[in-house]
């Protein structure tokens, strides 16, 4: 059985990303209570020690301030705090990361605590890494808010803790913003719209070039007490990430709704209604999944349509094809040209 | 303000209730048949907005003699239409006169009032532009303005570029991009507040070291953009040597310890002769200081 947490579980401490939140709004001179709206919350209890949010109180909080201030720097001002951030024992090991590869798998294994709207993953792509991110718990409006205060969050995370503006190249599953101005400055003008992954790009050689605070022993200290404060009920991650890995290990063997709900220990119906409480799917996370995959083999091994085929369980190439234009309004053979194009600066 | 706001409210529904008793004590009412709809809509309708107007300007602008006169004169003209308006609802004995003072002489002072404070409020925007002209140059909208710094934003920006080129072709703008070094460690070290006080000292330093036909923008973040009319290479790049290093002179130290900041800046500039956002993604790129490669940089570090 697979533990997940959904938008509706209580399990986000409020002194992590809600104190920061509310730091920030007050700064703005923004009411607590506006923030707090629609919540359900009191201010009395996101200053306690031990009260808990839920990942949609979160969102919630978000898009109260997104709303309030209708300044475009918002997402990224927030970003810049949140990574190591204040979270206690996983901000400390993250602190003293020896490298950006510990500092990413970190992010990764805690990502309910760290980033608990949107789920990091991590893609080798020959020569570069891509650290993409896909759903947990957010909706389609918060969506791009979410990704760019996560992308400046590692950008600045990982700019901090190596002492250098990291090389990353940026791709986004969205159209060009008019605001292309706060992408330039706290990204950077390597930026690429209409992806099909929100991803970011960096030559492998970055991910081991050691970082000057590395320090294995504190790192060490710090996550096997995070492993011991955790309780062993704690998910880890949300209904989609967990549901993406699991497709993701799977995806040759033709995995069905039914199987998948009896692997995650429910009924297909309650697997059902819980992924539409997400506004999903299973075909739909099904088709992303293979989308990826697809994406991944094509740019690194090169594969062709047939080999593709033959490893997601397609009877013929052609069979394959047109699902993919069904996933992604493209053919591969466009979508080849397109990926071997050097990233197109706009 | 938003005491003011408040009592001028609160006082404005006391005196309407108060006239109503008045006309009602002293007059008698008029039968529903005889009720002109029009006349009341119309003078109703004045008193409502004029008050409504009254509190739009109390609840917008800082308090002070134009403040007053304006809002004063606006509540003013609202008693007046309101008790024009009650006429039409009771009916005052012939020998009473002092109906017609109330409906006439507060709306007469009202419009004095209001006009002596436009005239006021004019003479305040006139020094309100030359503070503002070289935050906005030739048009006004209010939309484009950064909270932290008062300065246009990047939209303003592209925008007044293309005016610009448009009304300018043969004389080319030029145009700098200025980033603040090393900013994201001062807004982790000291917080975004003092980050935030730091934008705004800098801003004015430029503001103070720029020509009066040039504009000042933030454009995002930490990065600041200057438009120079009529500006060739040399002599923008002469104006950005200057502001590099007037700005490494910037003693600006921390609100909490009193601590100095060493600020150092970067800058980037060209001859605006094409696209806006063609020019500015060059700027931004020059801007970026190329990382060394991963071995490298480990050995720096």
């Amino acid at each position: 059985m697979t533990d997940y947490y959904q938008t509706n579980t209580r399990f986000i401490p409020a002194n992590y990303q809600a104190a920061l939140l509310l730091e920030y709004a007050r700064d703005q001179e923004i009411d607590c209570l506006a923030l707090l709206r629609g919540t359900g919350l009191r201010p009395q209890e996101l200053v306690t020690e031990n009260s808990l949010l839920t990942p949609g109180d979160y969102l919630k909080m978000l898009q109260n301030l997104s709303e309030i201030l209708p300044d475009r720097a918002t997402s990224f001002m927030l970003g810049q705090q949140l990574l190591p951030g204040h979270m206690g024992n996983i901000s400390h090991a993250m602190l003293h990361a020896r490298n950006l590869r510990q500092a990413l798998d970190i992010l990764i294994r805690y990502q309910a605590w760290l980033s608990p709207l949107l789920a990091p993953h991590l893609m080798t792509l020959g020569e570069q890494t891509s650290l993409y991110w896909t759903d947990s718990c957010v909706n389609h409006k918060l969506r791009g808010f979410v990704v760019e205060m996560m992308m400046t969050a590692v950008t600045g995370m990982s700019r901090w803790l190596s002492g250098v503006r990291l090389p990353w190249r940026y791709h986004f599953n969205r159209t060009r913003p008019a605001y292309i101005e706060q992408y330039a400055v706290h990204l950077g003008t390597e930026t690429k719209f209409n992806d099909y992954f929100d991803a970011m790009l960096i030559d492998n050689d970055w991910l081991d070039s050691p970082w000057p605070r590395g320090s294995d022993m504190a790192t060490k200290v710090a996550l096997s007490e995070v492993e011991k404060e955790s309780s062993p009920s704690f998910s880890r991650q949300s209904l989609l990430s967990a549901l993406y890995d699991y497709l993701h290990e799977r995806v040759r063997l033709a995995p069905t709704l039914e199987k998948s709900a009896a692997d995650f220990g429910i009924s297909p119906a309650t697997f059902k209604r819980h992924l539409a409480q997400h506004g999903s799917h299973f075909q739909a996370e099904l088709d992303q999944v293979r989308t990826h995959i697809t994406l991944q083999m094509m740019s690194t091994q090169g594969y062709n349509n047939e080999q593709i085929a033959a490893y997601l369980g397609f009877h013929d190439a052609n069979n394959f094809r047109r699902s993919f234009k069904r996933w992604t309004g493209l053919t591969p053979s466009v979508l080849r040209t397109h990926l071997l194009q050097p990233s197109i600066i706009k | 303000m938003s005491y003011n706001y408040r009592f001028a409210l609160l006082t404005m529904i006391l005196v309407a209730g108060l006239c109503i008793g008045l006309y009602a004590s002293l007059g008698t009412g008029k039968p529903f048949t005889v009720w002109k709809w029009v006349d009341i809509a119309s003078e109703g309708g004045i008193a409502l907005m004029s008050a409504v107007w009254s509190l739009i300007i109390l609840t917008s602008r800082p308090s002070g003699r134009v403040t007053t006169m304006l809002a004063g004169g606006l509540i003013a003209i609202a008693f007046g239409s309101w008790v024009d308006c009650l006429d039409e609802f009771f009916a005052i004995p012939h020998e009473v006169y002092w109906d017609n003072w109330l409906e006439s002489l507060p709306t007469l002072c009202g419009v004095l009032a209001l006009t002596a404070g436009l005239y006021l409020w004019r003479q305040e925007q006139f020094s309100l532009n030359e503070h503002m002209q070289k935050r906005e140059r030739l048009f006004r909208d209010h939309r484009s303005f950064d909270r932290v710094t008062q300065l246009a934003n990047a939209d303003y920006l592209r925008r007044q570029i293309r005016l610009e080129q448009e009304q300018n072709p043969q004389q080319p703008c030029a145009l700098i991009l200025l980033d603040v070094n090393q900013f994201h460690r001062i807004n982790r070290q000291y917080g975004q507040r003092e980050g935030d006080r730091l934008l705004q000292a800098i801003s004015h330093l430029l503001l103070l070291n720029m020509r009066p036909d040039d504009l000042l923008c933030r454009y995002a973040g930490d990065r600041f953009a200057i438009l120079m009319p009529a500006t060739n290479q040399q002599a923008v790049s002469q104006v950005a040597q200057h502001l590099e290093r007037v700005v490494n002179l910037l003693a600006h130290h921390t609100r909490a310890q009193s601590e100095r900041i060493l600020v150092s800046v970067r800058i980037a500039c060209a001859v605006a002769d094409s696209e806006p956002d063609k020019l500015l993604h060059e700027l931004n790129t020059a801007l970026e200081p190329t990382p060394p490669t991963a071995l490298n940089a480990a050995v720096i570090t």
